[in-house]
């Protein structure tokens, strides 16, 4: 474990200087359960995300980053603390409006891909294109992603890789604020994952969208403009990369 | 308690909603077929005790009068066991607080000693004793019931002109009159229409009867052939004025009985049957996807070293666990609703007890059936499950693939929401599951087909009866034949606007080897009061020559119109005359034959003679006609129509009620159970993908529009098919219900379709909501784990 304090961190010396940040996370802490049974997954977590970066989160199971994702993601509220998207108070919301906010601001991207086996790709995206409020065609977000000349398929009939690349032209096909990736390629080989990882960083630079990134993969950290690394809930070391490497000259 | 065991009962637990949602169509299916047979026991039971214990004869005949001498020549017929002699007159009676008059069938009691046949069973009170008091009458139950007399009551009869005033010393019951019509009534009216009997001496006197008889009932002798019997008796009684012995198949009493027993038969195999295979198919969805669900479980398990015998009885003990649930609902359901429609024969049938008897080896059978049905739901799945290796079986299923639905390859797509394509392939994908839920749908809007079409075609057959056919007040008949210009004594009557002669003849109708017994009605040619109507509704007008009869009886003896029929008369001089059929009247209770009256009095070789007429009395004159007819001595039977039709109106009304609630219930648990657990395990199998799109954004009310659109789809497909099938079984069973004694037109109503969808629809829509409750219940963060 690295011999870093925890630091309130703030990037605002460095990216995103007299930016409105699009996260404001202070003293974040989520308990799950009670008396013995009481987990403790989050304890205090301090944060600034600011639009257009690209955020790895690093940390081994159980270090509360997808715990912290959940809560960026309007999935579940905190137990203490606030955490504010553009100044709507997530921490206090509803369960409409976490709905709302997860429909007009957040493309999410799920390890297993998560796509409707009975709707094709294109059909996929157009299902969330059609309830949001300015989205991109179908068409050219599976484009993005590269998959222009397999449009018709069912999800049975494409590999993991082109999965996942339906699922990240499904998530940033509505434009969102935020793309937020869960292990986007935990079940992908390297080659796979690379293609998968140059469609998140491309719709990151392309489209202005924060992107947030959960891996245990260490290497990715380079493609990121910040990196946290999270243990036993609290973040225990920060970095801000002076120059993003690009996917393909990652130390694969 | 076996670990496998314990966790079979949680595993229950776990499934308890949709468990009892099976159980509970299982329950459906047992109760009624519990039901049905019990009722069949308990009326048959009761009827062979009653009929044994009371002696009911086996063969009835009436004649105009005979002396007692010739019952020796009755007794020594080979074959004749035991003959008893009596008279039966029809009297107006004076019932205080009937405005109307009623009528009574007065029978007499033997003079000396009890009764050797037809035994009456007294409720209350006793015997009228003859010798020592004059002026008792014992009445029967059902219309003591209707008027609320006792013993220690009295009424007034018009015997042979003469008014009396009778005590009633007892309430009685006989074999004869199990069900207590009126002559040729489809339901009973014990409101207007009586039995009672008297000492012999004192009828046989006020008739100018004694020493003579105009009724008989014998018993065969072991071994003796009915039909040799009958030609005997008739011919013994022929000079007598004999009008034709009959057996019991043809007593309209024992008759009655066994029509509601035949029905009752029709009812206890195809429903249940429904039920059941609705209940086996629900037993297979349920126990595959436990099965899916629990596929790493029985790896395990197998490859713990449990065989394969052992995981499969695992897991039919879970579907006996429902089985027996079922049954346990079922046969409580079953003896409930038993009861209740026994105390509704009560109205019909009149017994000295009718209980309800459990019938144990339907019990039986029905657990058997059930038990069989299920496992047979369950055991493709089970089989599939044991096959698996455990190695593959520890792996997740393969994804589901898909391919575009018929429809949108047939060009229709661009009109397709996802939701809907996602329904669509849906179901297309597993064709024979969808096909079944759709099946089971439809056969719940089917079977409330059923009984709407009983209460309309009982309806139809009311408005028919009374405003098409009858269109008189009320019909007074004379004691006797007479000359027809009586009429004019009817036309004088107060408030009378109009009347019309009738004459009734009793005989015997023959086309070929088959022979029916009925009263041959003499009307005018195109009488304004009673009419004879044709199929289409149109009255048809009575010609010069030959004999208009009744659908169902052209049926019967297989004629039609232009055939010739033999009318054997039974009454005066016997005779045989061929008449021809000449046209088809619509009619639905019993059967009749009509003629021109003057017509039928010339092929009597009679002068012109009535038998009474039909009245159109004025309703501000009513109670001054009311009290003129019961002062007048010739009138022998009085029948208003609207007490009829009253009486009529409110006995079926409370039986197709009864039935209608039940009927409601069972397809509302049907309807409610099928899209429950459909609704359940398409969230189960689904639940990845419903918490993905909630993830997404997208809101519970539209996550749960996915889940239940292709049940809306089946829905919509199973309506009108449910209603086709329906209108199906209404015909079939009316078919099979479609007797001599009384038959129900096809009625199919719009009213009736309406509140069929709209039941299934209310039933399916509440459930289905009530499964999507279960959506929030769906965890949102499980769906980004990935799967393992």
């Amino acid at each position: 474990m690295p011999a870093v304090p925890p630091s309130p961190v703030s990037a605002q010396g460095d990216t995103g200087v007299g930016r409105e940040p699009v996260f404001r996370v202070r003293d974040l802490a989520r308990i799950y359960g009670d008396g013995l049974a009481t987990v403790t997954a989050l304890r205090g977590v301090d944060l600034d995300l600011f639009p257009g970066e690209l955020i790895v989160l690093l940390g081994a199971s159980g270090s509360g980053k997808s715990t912290l994702l959940n809560q960026l993601g309007g999935l579940d509220s905190p137990t203490r603390g606030t955490l504010f998207y553009r100044g709507q108070d997530l921490g206090s919301a509803d369960e409409a409006a976490l709905t709302q906010f997860r429909r007009d601001a957040v493309g999410f991207v799920f390890q297993a891909y998560n796509l409707i086996p009975s709707l094709t790709a294109r059909e996929n995206v157009a299902l969330i294109t059609e309830i949001c409020r300015d989205p991109m065609p179908p068409e050219e977000a599976l484009e993005l992603v590269g998959l222009g000349s397999r449009l018709d398929h069912f999800p049975a009939q494409l590999s993991g890789g082109e999965q996942q690349r339906v699922a990240i032209a499904r998530a940033i096909a509505k434009r969102p604020a935020v793309l937020l990736c869960d292990e986007p390629t935990g079940a992908l080989d390297v080659q796979t994952g690379i293609t998968v990882l140059e469609a998140i960083e491309r719709s990151n630079r392309e489209l202005g969208t924060l992107a947030v990134i959960i891996t245990h993969n260490a290497i990715l950290a380079d493609m990121a403009d910040r990196v946290f690394t999270l243990s036993d809930g609290r973040i225990v070391n920060e970095r801000t990369n002076a120059h993003r490497g690009s996917v393909r000259d990652l130390a694969w | 308690m076996k670990l496998l065991d314990r966790k079979l009962l949680r595993d229950l637990n776990a499934l308890k909603s949709q468990a009892l949602a099976v159980a509970l169509v299982m329950a459906c299916g047992i109760a009624m077929m519990i039901m049905t047979r019990s009722l069949i026991l308990s009326l048959e039971t009761t009827r062979d005790a009653y009929y044994g214990q009371n002696r009911f004869a086996h063969v009835f005949v009436r004649l105009k009068r005979a002396p007692n001498a010739v019952r020796d020549q009755l007794a020594a017929i080979p074959g004749v066991a035991v003959v008893q002699t009596s008279i039966a007159m029809q009297v107006t009676l004076d019932v205080p607080g009937l405005v109307e008059p009623a009528v009574g069938l007065i029978n007499s009691l033997p003079e000396r000693g009890e009764a050797v046949l037809n035994r009456l069973y007294f409720r209350a009170g006793r015997l009228p004793l003859g010798r020592t008091t004059t002026g008792e009458l014992a009445v029967s139950e059902a219309f003591a019931d209707a008027h609320g007399l006792k013993p220690g009551n009295t009424l007034s009869a018009i015997l042979n002109g003469t008014k009396q005033t009778f005590q009633l010393s007892g309430i009685a019951l006989s074999p004869e009159f199990v069900f207590e019509a009126p002559p040729g009534a489809a339901l009973p009216d014990n409101k207007t229409y009586g039995v009672f009997w008297m000492p012999y001496r004192e009828l046989a006197t006020a008739f100018q009867l004694y020493g003579a008889f105009n009724a008989v009932a014998l018993t065969l002798a072991p071994g003796a052939s009915e039909g040799a019997v009958i030609a005997a008796v008739d011919r013994v009684l022929a000079p007598y004025g004999g009008r034709g012995a009959y057996g019991r198949a043809n007593h309209p009493s024992h008759r009655r009985v066994d029509d509601e027993i035949r029905v009752l038969q029709g009812l206890s195999i195809a429903f249940p049957l429904v039920f059941l295979s609705v209940a086996a198919f629900m037993t297979n969805s349920v126990m595959s996807r436990q099965i899916a669900l629990q596929r790493e479980q029985i790896a395990m398990l197998k490859a713990c070293g449990f065989s394969n015998a052992q995981v499969g009885a695992h897991y039919f003990k879970f579907s006996l666990a429902i089985v027996v649930v079922g049954v346990a609902l079922g046969v409580l359901a079953g003896v409930a609703l038993g009861q209740r429609l026994v105390e509704m024969y009560h109205l019909f049938f009149r017994f000295p007890r009718l209980d309800f008897l459990l019938d144990t080896r339907v019990l039986i059978a029905a657990a058997l059936v059930s038990a069989l049905a299920a496992f047979a739901g369950v055991a493709g799945a089970v089989r599939r499950a044991v096959r698996l290796p455990p190695a593959e079986a520890m792996r997740p299923e393969a994804p589901a693939s898909f391919r575009p639905a018929l429809a949108e390859r047939l060009g229709a797509a661009r009109w397709f929401t996802p939701s809907l394509r996602m329904a669509l392939r849906n179901i297309e994908r597993r064709p024979v599951r969808s096909a079944l839920t759709c099946l089971a749908l439809a056969l719940a809007t089917a079977i409330l087909i059923v009984p709407s079409s009983f209460r309309d075609g009982i309806n139809y057959v009311i408005d028919f009866q009374w405003d098409i056919v009858q269109r008189q007040t009320v019909t007074l008949s004379l004691v006797e034949p007479g000359p027809a210009r009586a009429i004019a004594d009817f036309r004088q009557l107060p408030g009378v606007v109009l009347a019309e002669p009738f004459r009734f003849v009793p005989v015997e109708l023959r086309a070929g080897p088959i022979t029916r017994r009925l009263l041959l009605q003499g009307l005018p040619e195109r009488g304004s009061l009673n009419r004879v109507i044709d199929a289409h509704s149109q009255q048809l007008a009575l010609p010069a020559r030959g004999i208009v009869i009744s659908a169902k009886l052209a049926d019967v003896l297989h004629v039609r119109p232009g055939d010739e029929v033999i009318a054997k008369v039974l009454e005066g001089e016997e005779r045989e005359l061929a008449v021809p059929v000449a046209g088809l009247a619509e009619d639905f209770a019993g059967t009749a034959a009509y003629m021109e009256m003057h017509a039928l009095n010339r092929l009597l070789l009679e002068g012109d003679r009535i038998n009474g007429a039909h009245l159109a009395v004025d309703s501000s004159r009513w109670d001054e006609f009311l009290r003129a007819v019961k002062a007048t001595p010739r009138a022998g039977g009085v029948v208003i129509k609207n007490l009829i039709r009253e009486g009529f109106r409110k006995t079926t009304a409370e039986s197709i009620g009864l039935l209608q609630k039940m009927y409601m219930l069972f397809a509302t648990i049907v309807a409610f159970g099928i899209i429950y657990n459909s609704a359940r395990i398409s969230l189960s199998e689904r639940a990845r993908e419903l918490a993905t799109l909630r993830v997404l954004g997208f809101t519970r009310g539209e996550v749960g529009a996915v889940l239940v659109g292709e049940l809306v789809l089946l829905t919509l497909v199973a309506l009108p098919l449910g209603l086709v099938i329906g209108s199906g079984f209404a015909r079939a069973i009316l078919t099979s219900v479609n007797t001599e004694t009384v038959r129900l037109p096809l009625v199919l109503t719009a009213a009736n379709y309406a509140l069929a969808v709209l039941v299934v629809a209310l039933a399916s829509a509440l459930s289905a909501l009530l499964a999507a409750r279960k959506l929030s219940e769906i965890d949102l963060v499980s769906a980004l784990k990935a799967l393992d």
